[in-house]
């Protein structure tokens, strides 16, 4: 029992990793950024390609994804999503907008990577990295699962915290709810947004890295798979919440822990969409959603 | 009368229309000419058609195919096999990964009169999407990979890839030889090919091998971390395990069972071949699976195609190009038995082939009905390459 | 040209079912509902219309009835539990019940057939039947854009409290939205998979969410014309992209941010306003005399004896 709870503790890290990006931009700036699974998934793959020729420690390997992630995600602002929020006249068609240029940026890192791997799964085997097993109370884990842990709800809790108090998270915050009064107020909206996005990717980076070394190998669809889970993350946890995206990434995970734990791994996707599903029913603004923020 | 402004613009557009229509129709008609596929004999230019993905997600399995194919293409061709100056040749048309469009590219593949055979989609459900065209059209249409049910179901679809749960059994009689009798299952259960081993042809081999399954784990494809199933099957410590997972599941799934102190032997599939399971490092030693080709064959056939690969395409052969190959040559020796390269001709000479079976290098080659059976090969991945562990005895 | 159309005839089909498709998530789009329960009824359509065929020897006209009530009465149930539900909330919980529709039809044993899916459920279909379906549904479809029904659709999109105020029952336009898009989606999947004649369950799958959103998007959100034009764009364009050979998924990509940018309201969009500045320059440099149509004399119509 206290080993599944680990195992979910563990997926749920490797989980909201990945969402806290995608929420970052989602709830302050009102990007929901599309192309953030395959920024995930090509800062991974940025990695594997320079360890091939340089045998680098976990932490540079760390580095080069995060590095690849912001370049990637502020070229995507710069090019699409910036042009697209310049010239939208309503929010509405600008968010569905941001939606397609997205869908249309991540069709360009997942074909490169797909020609060049012939779809074969890629990792880091050129680092210097090993994973040591170690064992607590009777508990089986890695080195890997650990720095996930750690990493996901140090950073989860560090950027929930972050917006809560700072007064660029006030910022933020200010545009999440209201941008053109923020606006009036002194934030300069497409600075924030551009950092923001700076950051997602910088997340989507590190989450690429860190899954990496936790599954041993990726391939170029990986991103897509997670896309979802983190779209259904921070829908779950109410948007505009950080705290909401840390429980939603463990609920989901313990959800499907408990689904595979039973042996119905083939219900998996069932359970924890019905979750989603049932807990949206009772709770229309998802776990931690303020009612005002409403994006359509 | 003045002919009202709109009127004339309506007129100019129709005229326009007209035009585009005849240079369409036109062009068309010029498509026709060349060599006609429904005449009997052997023409001087036998004009094939691989219809299969050369880009997207599984792109690997129609570039090996098409590779496979114009080697053996060339060979043919060189040694005058089908008669002196008769030469195939064969044109690559992407289906992109859609359904659609394979669909799309093969009725116009079907209705090019010029076409006497095509190389069919790899991905299964393109595969068996186009199987009925190509029967209503009378194209007869060779697939590679493309393992569901429904793929070969009429007179005209051929398939060069046997069922991996055709050979299956080289594992399931390696694992009761070494007295490995307890057995826990991990498979992927939205696989069709593995749902089938998973839950058909494995437990009644077992059953008949007297293996004992201590436990079966289905996953679905979306499943990416494998801690806890994996967990549970270290904890039963079987003899083996039978890993049925995709190529990036495989190498989380061996990796993450290694972690989980699991030494035993692991038995995957044939889609650990090609290299896949490098990024596995050392958890990844060791594993055996069975296989349709390995370069690792050390049958005569096999080295020389492995050596002509490398030399043409600078990288060992995988399955795809093997079947490719093999695929390539079934039809040639179709137009030398029926003496004909009429769509009807070679559809009569791949049954005839078919009934005979033939060497290639996928071993001693046999058919059930219009699907290929291969003996299979059982390897071991040491790391870096394959070795042959048994089978494959040419 | 019958050539071409022979050669070209999976195209053509296939761009009428994509269109009922982009068309079941548009219809509740245009009323500011953003569902995708469409494609899951698309799923459920084509399920019943194979299995309609291969277990029970429906012929393909009732396979294809049974399988756009079907969609209509599920979206219409499901449009009753989650009729609380806005926004990305409501998008979220839609593509959850598509999602589920996939994992049940892997449980589904011999009746669905697993994971392999079904097969060799080929129906009688021609274009012509995919043309009198598609004008019919399209014919339906205009009359609700135009007119006080299409204002009245308008306003429940743009302002639900303005449109409640103004005595226009919401909830009830949200629900028939969900119904009507159940029998699109119904209706393109089982035509889909008569004309394929095989399903599986990877058919009901996210990308195909993607698709119909994309296409709608490219093509223009506020009619049918747009979801049209958007799907002529992304059925053909694999046809279209061939010449680039390898790097069609790169260009694919490029053309679609690019017109996520660059056109606003979609390629129709772009058409309407294109031909709106062409009418007002040509309007201001003939606003002098002599081509400006003269005022027709009162007497032109009195004296009228030709």
């Amino acid at each position: 029992m206290a080993q599944h709870i680990l195992n979910a503790v563990a997926l749920g890290s490797v989980y909201l990793v990945f969402a806290l990006g995608m929420a970052l931009a989602w709830s302050t700036i009102g990007i929901l950024n599309f192309a953030h699974g395959a920024t995930f998934m090509f800062s991974a793959f940025t990695a594997h390609v320079v360890t091939q020729h340089v045998a680098l420690p976990m932490p540079a390997v760390v580095l080069v994804a995060v590095a690849a992630g912001a370049l990637i995600a502020t070229l995507t602002q710069v090019l699409a999503f910036g042009p697209i929020m310049r010239r939208a006249t309503d929010h509405r068609s600008a968010e569905l907008r941001i939606l397609i240029g997205g869908i249309g940026v991540a069709a360009i890192p997942l074909a490169i990577a797909e020609r060049v791997t012939a779809s074969a799964p890629f990792g880091f085997r050129g680092s210097t990295y090993q994973a040591q097993v170690f064992e607590i109370a009777g508990l089986r884990m890695t080195t890997t699962v650990l720095v996930i842990v750690v990493a996901g709800i140090g950073i989860g809790v560090g950027v929930w915290r972050w917006l809560a108090t700072s007064r660029q998270g006030l910022a933020l915050r200010a545009i999440g709810v209201d941008s053109e009064t923020a606006s009036l107020m002194g934030v300069d909206r497409s600075t924030l947004a551009l950092g923001t996005m700076a950051t997602a990717g910088a997340l989507a980076g590190l989450a690429g890295a860190l899954l990496t070394f936790q599954l041993g190998a990726i391939a170029p669809a990986s991103g897509d798979q997670l896309l979802i889970k983190a779209f259904a993350i921070v829908v779950l946890g109410g948007l505009g919440s950080m705290g909401g995206v840390i429980v939603g990434a463990f609920v989901l995970a313990g959800a499907e822990t408990f689904v595979l734990a039973m042996n119905q791994g083939t219900w998996v996707d069932a359970v924890s969409f019905g979750l989603i599903f049932a807990v949206l029913l009772l709770r229309p603004q998802g776990l931690f959603g303020r009612k005002e923020v409403r994006r359509t | 009368m003045r002919v009202p402004h709109r009127w004339r613009r309506l007129r100019r557009a129709t005229a326009c229309a007209l035009v585009a229509v005849a240079a369409v129709s036109m062009s068309g008609c010029d498509a026709a000419q060349g060599g006609i596929a429904t005449e009997e004999g052997i023409p001087k230019e036998i004009k094939l058609l691989g219809v299969r993905d050369q880009t997207g997600p599984v792109a690997y399995a129609g570039i090996g195919g098409a590779r496979g194919g114009k080697l053996a293409i060339a060979e043919i061709n060189r040694s005058g096999f089908l008669g002196d100056g008769v030469k195939l040749t064969i044109k690559e048309i992407d289906t992109a990964g859609s359904i659609e469009t394979a669909s799309a590219e093969m009725a116009q593949a079907t209705a090019d009169r010029t076409v006497h055979a095509i190389m069919g989609p790899t991905q299964g459900q393109q595969a068996a999407t186009v199987a009925p065209m190509v029967e209503r059209a009378q194209v007869p249409t060779i697939f590679t990979q493309a393992g569901s049910d429904g793929v070969v179901i009429n007179d005209y679809t051929f398939r060069a890839t046997a069922p991996m749960a055709s050979y299956y059994n080289l594992a399931t009689e390696y694992l009761a030889d070494k007295g490995l009798g307890d057995v826990s299952v991990l498979y992927n259960a939205t696989y069709p090919t593995f749902a089938e081993i998973g839950e058909g042809s494995f437990p009644k081999q077992a059953d008949r091998h007297g293996l004992d399954i201590v436990s079966s784990t289905p996953v679905q494809s979306t499943t990416q971390d494998f801690t806890t199933p994996v967990r549970s099957i270290a904890g039963e410590d079987p003899d083996a395990v039978v890993m049925l997972l995709t190529e990036p599941q495989s190498v989380t799934a061996l990796t993450q069972l290694r972690q989980a102190g699991y030494d035993g032997q692991v038995m995957g599939t044939s889609v650990q071949g090609g290299g896949n399971l490098k990024e596995a490092g050392k958890h990844g030693e060791g594993v055996i699976y069975p296989t349709d080709f390995s370069p690792a064959l050390t049958g005569e056939k096999a080295r020389d195609f492995v050596a002509a690969f490398q030399q043409r395409f600078g990288r060992k052969p995988d399955v795809y190009a093997a079947e490719g190959y093999d695929g390539m040559w079934w039809l040639a020796r179709a137009i030398k038995a029926s003496g004909s390269a009429s769509r009807e001709g070679i559809k009569r000479g791949l049954q005839q082939v078919a009934k005979e079976g033939f060497d290639g290098v996928m071993g001693e080659l046999t058919f059930e009905g219009n699907d290929m059976r291969v003996p299979g090969v059982l390897v071991r991945w040491n790391g870096t390459s394959e070795e042959l562990v048994s089978g494959g005895a040419s | 040209m019958i050539d071409w159309y022979f050669s070209h005839i999976v195209l053509i089909q296939s761009t009428l079912t994509t269109l009922l498709l982009a068309l079941s998530v548009q219809v509740p789009l245009r009323a500011g509902v953003f569902s995708f329960a469409g494609v899951g009824c698309y799923g459920i359509g084509g399920y019943i219309a194979a299995i309609g065929m291969v277990h029970y020897g429906l012929s393909t006209a009732t396979a294809i009835l049974l399988a756009a009530v079907a969609g209509g009465v599920v979206a219409y149930a499901l449009g009753l539990l989650i009729q609380r539900l806005t926004g990305l909330y409501l998008a979220m919980a839609t593509v959850a019940f598509t999602l589920i529709i996939s994992v049940l039809v892997v449980n589904g044993g011999d009746l669905t057939g697993g994971a392999a899916g079904l097969f060799g459920a080929l129906g009688m279909l021609d274009t012509g039947h995919l043309l009198a379906v598609a004008a019919v549904v399209v014919a339906a479809l205009t009359f609700t854009e135009l007119g006080p029904l299409g204002r009245r659709v308008e306003a429940v999109r743009e302002d639900p409290e303005l449109a409640s105020a103004m005595g226009i029952n919401v909830a009830r336009y949200r629900r028939a939205t969900f119904a009507v898009s159940g029998v699109l989606g119904g209706l393109a999947g089982s035509m889909t998979v008569l004309l394929r004649s095989t399903v599986t369950p990877d058919d009901i799958n996210f990308h195909l969410v993607v698709l119909a959103l994309t296409i709608i998007i490219v093509g223009g959100s506020r009619s049918w014309i747009g979801a049209l034009v958007g799907t002529v764009i992304f059925v053909w364009m694999p046809e279209m992209l061939a010449f680039v050979g390898e790097w069609e998924d790169v260009v694919y990509g490029v053309l679609v941010a690019a017109a996520a940018v660059y056109l606003p309201g979609g390629v129709t969009g772009a058409v309407v306003d294109g031909y709106r500045t062409y009418r007002r320059k040509r309007r201001e440099t003939a606003d002098s005399p002599p081509d400006a149509p003269p005022p027709q004399p009162a007497a032109a119509a009195v004296g009228g004896d030709s």
